[in-house]
């Protein structure tokens, strides 16, 4: 089988067998992570803010 | 997405793109227990009628019924527990029967030559799961400087994960503590055989 032939009969094995359907979460999981490191959670709740953590951390928590 | 990133992947093939999702996808399942919106993007696949499609559709299934404290718990069953969960995610262990073997320095040997280095705030060891389904994705994409021809692909699958991650997956698929973690098991097992019957096509 040449080259070309065996990089065609992959390339339609490839979309026959249905890897298409999750590229929208991976999108969704590489974008994402920057953004979740530094958004602070919103909300009236318990808040890890910089200074808790620096208490937490002073008592090895 | 950086955007260098997208101007490398104008040079990716279609299918490779959508194979890294895949890797990406099992990646950010796998790393840590997923965050709501991931689990709500996972919700909203479609697949078609092939295994990976019913694969895929189960999972949006179970994610649709699913709530993010409850993939936590199931995640912490399953990968830490008490002592060990009940699967350890590691090629080296799969590989030897330990932990921090062989497969893990020959990985890292590996990882060095291709400029490859764990982020500075995780110490896991670099042969999990999670971590080699996310250097596939980089290796497809150019993460790591320019898009990995297929034949290095191969052989780093070959080397560092062909051998035991169908196993893995198979396990997590039928774990005692999986139940969102069952049909992720089912996608890696289906995306692992396609992965090495791709490659066998392109040599």
């Amino acid at each position: 089988m040449s080259k070309e032939n065996s990089a065609t009969s992959r390339r339609e094995f490839l979309k026959l067998a249905g890897v298409a359907a999750p590229a929208a979460v991976a999108v969704a999981v590489t974008g994402a992570t920057p953004a979740e490191a530094s958004a602070p959670k919103s909300g009236s709740g318990y808040r890890r803010t910089e200074h808790v953590e620096k208490y937490l951390k002073s008592t090895r928590f | 997405m950086a955007s260098g990133e997208a101007a490398a992947q104008a040079l990716v093939a279609e299918e490779d793109v959508l194979r890294a999702g895949m890797y990406d996808m099992l990646a950010g399942l796998l790393a840590r227990p997923p965050r709501r919106d991931l689990i709500e993007r996972v919700a909203g696949l479609e697949g078609d009628g092939s295994e990976m499609g019913r694969a895929v559709r189960s999972l949006a299934r179970i994610a649709r019924g699913t709530s993010e404290s409850s993939v936590e718990r199931e995640f912490n069953r399953l990968f830490i527990g008490l002592g060990r969960g009940e699967l350890v995610p590691y090629a080296s262990y799969y590989m030897t029967g330990f932990l921090n073997e062989k497969p893990l320095a020959l990985l890292r040997a590996d990882m060095a030559r291709r400029g490859i280095a764990r982020a500075a705030n995780v110490f896991e060891p670099e042969d999990n799961i999670a971590s080699l389904c996310e250097m596939m994705a980089g290796l497809i994409l150019g993460r790591f400087g320019v898009p990995e021809p297929l034949s290095g692909q191969r052989d780093f699958f070959a080397q560092h994960i062909g051998a035991w991650a169908g196993h893995f997956f198979t396990d997590l698929e039928g774990a005692k503590e999986s139940v969102f973690y069952a049909p992720v098991g089912a996608t890696g097992r289906v995306f692992m055989a396609i992965e090495r019957e791709g490659f066998r096509l392109a040599a």
